[in-house]
């Protein structure tokens, strides 16, 4: 634990440990969906974790295009 | 509120504080006065309705007032009259509009809404503010223009100007569906919302962000409620302003991508149209105004204080400025829609819509856009703001008003949030929801903390790049950029090309003159002493071959 916190953060690790409470909230009640797919075991939070990955993927690579400099409409 | 806004000129500054607080108090005591048709007055045979109410303007007129009583509190420490002349009679025309019953009505305070906030972009004093500003009335009385002209054609076909339901299938539906479209800042048509809003003052922005956008929302679901392209739009609209706010560097900015996302969620909401989805919508846009004032707010405090909101030079504020940063968070816990917080008591009912309906495409883009709004307007806010590295800057806490704004508007973020049985009171439709069940709370929060996570991760490993000094491309590139590149070059070559026509012109003329002084010299034929006679024969000549050619082609 100590180790964890010295290396990942206090904010970090309590955010770590959050998560894992959720998913075993999960595990002691029964979470249903608005979808037949959000029924699957831990579903949202695979969803969030890859959905916020995407995001920033898409993002970065958009930087090349739609990133110019700070003067570009003063030009 | 209008007319009571041109005294705040001559009143000294705390009497003029207390007398907006009294203009917005008179304006709200209209509220009591229940359902219907309260004022009209009749010009030259037409009927403006002036004053109407029903279930529907109830509570955008509820958190339009709330909203202006915050913009003077926010705005309090501003000596200088100009700004809050323009807040009122903003935050007035925009009330004026919700309750306006007919097309025409609609149009005057449409058009006063852009004329009395475009001040408050102006009010920034910088070049850009200037030019921006500019563009911004460009466009929304380019907006006007549409809804004038639906307007006129709904009158010519119906012999009525009623602002009620209408069919998006006719040509005066579709006017005034682009007019509202231009408001709400749809795909394509939101260039303005990205280029305006941050270059406006410090207070400025918080009233901008309120009214203008939710009078859109507003018309909408007054006029298209179950417009099923509007379900299309507004998902594309949740999805796309994501990308653009994760590589923008003005915090301020990226509020806007993310006032564009949010207001994607209200739009796919009318575009179902049941009454859960109206509802949510209308929560949604309650809610939104009071959580995204909050982060204007917090980021207009940072402004205030250090001059600038990118986020390249921020960082590590939280020390200097800790009232701000938490009401902050707040607000970016709201927007996250974390349970206990108003965003998530409105956003529940949108999914809910969407779940019922069975639109399972809509309702995963949505839930991208979650937790696309966690990563831009919930983590990096406030983390590039108020902590991520140290930028050495050192400042003081935001202006008293400031916080009490923000203190009033993170009460209610949460009050909303942790009651929300009385605040889906004022909703139009009354409807039995509970949104904190087990399913709801567990997947929601699982949603958002491995989102958080994934960007701790992203941050931690050092994968997160840079934000960097940049101006992102919007869709505002086509007519600051684009149209301006193709047309320049274009008008160029046509002045050439119409340049080098006079100069052949010239040239023939100059050459058949040439001929012709050259004939009328001595002994030639058109010689002024033997030339009269040749002159009169090659002239009934001419004459004669016009009448030929006249005759064979119409006889």
């Amino acid at each position: 634990m100590k180790y964890l916190i010295e290396k990942f953060g206090k904010i970090n690790t309590s955010v770590l440990f959050l998560c894992i409470i959720f998913l075993i909230l999960e595990l002691i009640g029964h979470r249903h969906g608005e979808t037949s797919i959000e029924d699957i075991l831990f579903f949202p939070a695979f969803f969030g974790y890859v959905s916020c990955i995407v995001i920033f993927k898409i993002g970065v690579s958009l930087r090349s295009f739609l990133m110019k400099d700070e003067d570009y409409y003063d030009k | 509120m209008m007319i009571g806004a041109l005294l705040i000129p001559f009143l000294p500054h705390i009497i003029r504080q207390i007398y907006m607080m009294a203009l917005i108090l008179l304006s709200a005591y209209a509220l009591t006065l229940g359902f219907g048709i309260h004022s009209k007055i009749d010009v030259m045979d037409f009927e403006f309705i002036i004053f109407q109410s029903d279930s529907l303007t109830l509570p955008f007129a509820i958190i339009f007032h709330i909203a202006a009583i915050l913009n003077v509190i926010y705005g309090a420490h501003e000596k200088y009259w100009n700004q809050h002349v323009a807040i009122m009679s903003y935050s007035g025309a925009a009330i004026a509009a919700v309750h306006a019953g007919d097309l025409f009505t609609l149009f005057i305070w449409w058009e006063a809404t852009a004329f009395t906030s475009v001040f408050l972009i102006l009010a920034s004093k910088t070049q850009r503010s200037y030019k921006s500003a500019f563009r911004y009335i460009l466009i929304q009385v380019g907006s006007g223009m549409f809804l004038l002209a639906g307007a006129i054609l709904l009158m010519s076909e119906t012999g009525s100007a009623e602002f009620k339901n209408f069919d998006i299938n006719s040509l005066y539906g579709q006017l005034i569906f682009i007019a509202f479209g231009i408001k709400a800042a749809f795909p394509l048509l939101n260039g303005w919302l990205q280029d305006s809003y941050p270059e406006a003052s410090e207070i400025g922005t918080v009233a901008l962000s309120t009214f203008t956008t939710k009078l859109a929302i507003f018309c909408f679901a007054k006029s298209f409620a179950g417009t099923e392209i509007l379900i299309i739009i507004g998902a594309i609209m949740t999805f796309y302003p994501i990308f653009f706010a994760v590589i923008e560097n003005d915090l301020r900015r990226v509020l806007t991508y993310s006032l564009n996302n949010q207001l994607g969620f209200m739009i796919v909401a009318i575009g179902i149209g049941t009454e859960l989805a109206i509802n949510g919508a209308v929560a949604h846009a309650f809610a939104h105004i009071l959580y995204k004032g909050l982060l204007f707010m917090g980021m207009g405090a940072v402004l205030y204080r250090i001059g600038t909101c990118k986020a390249s030079e921020l960082g590590g504020l939280f020390k200097f400025m800790p009232i701000t940063a938490i009401c902050t968070i707040i607000g970016a816990i709201s927007i996250s829609a974390f349970p206990l917080f108003s965003g998530f008591v409105a956003k529940s009912l949108i999914m809910s819509a969407l779940g019922k309906e069975g639109l399972v495409f809509v309702y995963f883009m949505l839930l991208f856009a979650s937790a696309g709004v966690l990563h831009h307007s919930g983590i990096k806010i406030p983390f590039f703001a108020f902590f991520a590295h140290e930028s050495g800057i050192k400042t003081k806490e935001a202006p008293l008003n400031m916080i009490i704004a923000m203190i009033i508007a993170s009460t209610l973020c949460i009050l909303i949030g942790v009651f929300p049985s009385y605040f889906y009171e004022i909703l139009p439709y009354q409807i039995q929801y509970q949104p904190y069940d087990f399913s709801h709370v567990v997947g929601q929060l699982q949603l958002l903390t491995f989102a958080a996570f994934a960007f701790i991760c992203l941050w931690h490993f050092k994968i997160y790049p840079p934000e960097l000094n940049s101006t992102v491309l919007n869709s505002d590139w086509i007519y600051r950029k684009m149209i301006p590149g193709v047309l320049l070059p274009l008008l160029i070559l046509i002045h050439n090309i119409n340049k080098k026509i006079e100069q052949l012109i010239g040239f023939m003329f100059m050459h058949i003159r040439k001929f012709f002084a050259n004939t009328m010299i001595k002994n030639k034929v058109f010689d002024r002493e033997v030339g009269q006679d040749t002159l009169i024969v090659v002239q009934l000549f001419i004459i004669l071959l016009i009448f030929i050619f006249v005759w064979k082609i119409y006889l």
